[in-house]
């Protein structure tokens, strides 16, 4: 697509990206000296025969024991070959079937009798996430260049900043965690806007229809929430919670609209700017109604970005919740529930974004409209 | 009155105040978006093969996020085309992916959710692994795919005789200047939901090499990376499908003046 100019200085990118990705995916299929944990490879599997299973709720299924012969990778018995079984579904929900080749993690690897015995502890799978995120650099790279590094660059550096948001969390005992994630979704927005637009007076304006925006949204919702005494809201459904979920909840939703948020304003505070560079006497009216026209037409799309982006994580669980005979009220409070209030929570910051972002940069930029 | 529907009423009169006919457009198309999920749902339970339920689910999702979000036949038809053609390419991937990282189901730190729970359903969770992964990308795609199309139909309402090497070149440039935010979106949208996953990691000190082979952890990843990688590759196919459709647009063109 690029090849009009510099296709030299292109294939060689490309070929050393190319180089780059190979070597990293190769490092991972031989990377079993850097961990800790026991290694092993398989190298034989005996299926037996697979027994039928029925559970209580008529469903069934078929379940299969494997024996396989592995190879110790890495530690002090490394070369040694030993057996482990193994257990497999047909759904497969909790297990997995291992074939030739796979590499898995043991636990309690020990010798008795002189031989070794070890379980499974779960299957490696670090080759796959370095192949998407290389697979990631390349498009982006290659596609966008200057574009596609600061992009590139923003998402690493807030990656940052959310690991050391949760180091700091935690160091605080889970006390102040409202406070910890609001400021860190403000430095986030401010990090993010001037990456992508520089400090400018457009990054300034985005950034106040942002803050206003997500405030007014939380707020709202805050007060919806002690109107109707938060009635249907099942904290104790919320995954993987080891501290007090309620602020936890609060936090998640508040970082999940951001993106959000920060994306339509921006769409609406560059059209603005665009409209009155193109025509400098435009009122503040005529920049006002054109910022709400853009707004208008991707607040949709984007509203429904965010909604799929939380429910398909409930999905499985749903599914779970079905076949365990629950009814589908239920099976919605107890897994969906949640999901569905931060999209909600999400879609009023997106609409509440449209007249601010539209007013501070018509009120910044636009003429008095002249009696 | 339950909280849900107290919050589902704001924002109902939030988009209608401020999106006038259009909000409300917006508005059903949350609706009936959620309802087609839930469909989804609902289908597998009964057997019906995932692999259907997410082609037919996904076409319709798209469907209704494109049609309903935008009134300009000439960018939604572009952009629909497109994201049809970045879901099947995206679903072949995801296939791979899926059945080479095994991430299906649940992991360890779920046990304590799933007490009392009968996990043998019958119903092969790796499908349904596809499924999700599939249906969470879809309104990322949707939303690039109408940015850029949007974008190549004013490119080329102000210049039609433009050529189709051209039209690749600012359908580029559209996508670089969209590709910035919509990754923040996709990053916070994602991470946002993680929260307490990563709480959980960095509490039990869970080391590197751990998290990089978690069930759980690898199964988010290749969602926000399987987006990122969705929505790069919704760019170049809207603006060749909008190069393929050129004569169609500025014949519309000519037909309105």
């Amino acid at each position: 697509m690029q090849k009009l100019k510099g296709s030299a200085g292109f294939a060689r990118q490309f070929l050393i990206l190319l180089v780059i990705g190979l070597g990293a995916l190769l490092f991972t299929f031989h990377n079993e000296a850097f961990y800790q944990r026991p290694l092993a490879k398989v190298e034989q599997v005996h299926n037996e025969k697979a027994v039928k299973q029925t559970d209580e709720f008529k469903n069934v299924d078929w379940q299969t024991k494997q024996h396989l012969r592995i190879k110790m990778l890495n530690g002090k018995y490394r070369g040694q070959v030993l057996t482990v079984t193994n257990t497999y579904s047909y759904s497969g929900a909790m297990d997995q079937r291992y074939r030739v080749g796979n590499e898995i993690f043991l636990t309690r690897v020990h010798e008795k009798n002189g031989e070794l015995h070890a379980a499974i502890a779960g299957y490696k799978r670090d080759t796959v996430i370095v192949f998407l995120v290389w697979l990631v650099i390349l498009l982006l790279l290659l596609m966008m260049r200057r574009q596609g590094s600061l992009a590139l660059l923003s998402v690493i550096v807030n990656t940052i900043l959310f690991m050391l948001a949760i180091e700091l969390d935690l160091k605080m005992q889970s006390s102040h965690v409202l406070l910890i994630f609001g400021v860190l979704a403000l430095i986030f927005t401010v990090i993010s806007l001037v990456m992508i637009l520089g400090f400018t007076r457009r990054m300034l304006a985005t950034l106040g229809a942002t803050v206003f925006g997500t405030i007014a949204a939380m707020l709202i919702s805050l007060l919806v929430f002690n109107l109707t005494q938060e009635r249907g809201i099942y904290y104790e459904s919320m995954q993987y919670v080891t501290q007090v979920p309620r602020p936890l909840f609060l936090a998640e939703t508040l970082l999940g609209s951001l993106g959000a948020v920060m994306d339509e304003s921006s769409d609406i505070v560059a059209t603005i700017f665009e409209l009155k560079q193109l025509d400098p006497a435009a009122t503040k009216r005529q920049l006002f109604l054109a910022g709400r026209s853009v707004g208008q037409s991707i607040m949709g799309p984007l509203v429904n970005v965010l909604f799929l982006i939380f429910m398909a994580d409930t999905f499985t669980s749903s599914l779970l919740y079905l076949k365990n005979g629950n009814s589908w009220g239920y099976t919605f409070s107890m897994n969906m529930c949640l999901g569905t209030v931060q999209s909600l929570i999400s879609g009023i910051g997106i609409v509440l974004a449209i007249p601010i972002a539209s007013a501070l940069a018509a009120l910044l930029l636009g003429k008095k409209a002249k009696a | 009155m339950s909280t849900i529907t107290a919050l589902g009423l704001v924002l109902m009169i939030l988009m209608i105040l401020v999106g006038g006919k259009q909000g409300w457009t917006s508005f059903l198309s949350l609706l009936l978006n959620f309802g087609f999920l839930y469909f989804a749902i609902v289908l597998i339970a009964f057997h019906v093969p995932p692999l259907f339920v997410t082609l037919t689910t996904g076409t319709i999702i798209l469907a209704v996020t494109i049609f309903m979000g935008e009134d300009d036949l000439k960018t939604t038809v572009t952009a629909f085309y497109a994201s049809l053609i970045v879901m099947g390419i995206l679903l072949l991937l995801i296939i791979g992916v899926e059945h080479w990282a095994m991430v299906q189901g649940f992991g360890p730190e779920d046990s304590e959710d799933l007490e009392g729970m009968s996990i043998l359903i019958g119903i092969s969770y790796l499908k349904v692994a596809v499924t999700t992964t599939i249906l969470s990308t879809l309104g990322a795609i949707a939303e690039a795919a109408m940015a850029v199309a949007a974008g190549l139909t004013e490119v080329l309402n102000a210049h039609p005789d433009i050529s189709t090497a051209q039209i690749m070149k600012s359908g580029m440039a559209i996508g670089g200047q969209i590709i910035g935010t919509t990754f923040n979106t996709l990053f916070f949208g994602f991470f946002g939901g993680f929260l307490t996953l990563f709480i959980w990691f960095a509490g039990l000190h869970y080391s590197f090499g751990t998290i990089m082979n978690n069930k759980i952890f690898v199964a988010e990843m290749i969602m926000v990376l399987t987006s990122f990688i969705g929505v790069l590759l919704t760019v170049p196919i809207t603006a060749w499908i909008m190069g393929l459709r050129k004569k169609t647009i500025v014949d519309s063109f000519s037909e309105n003046k």
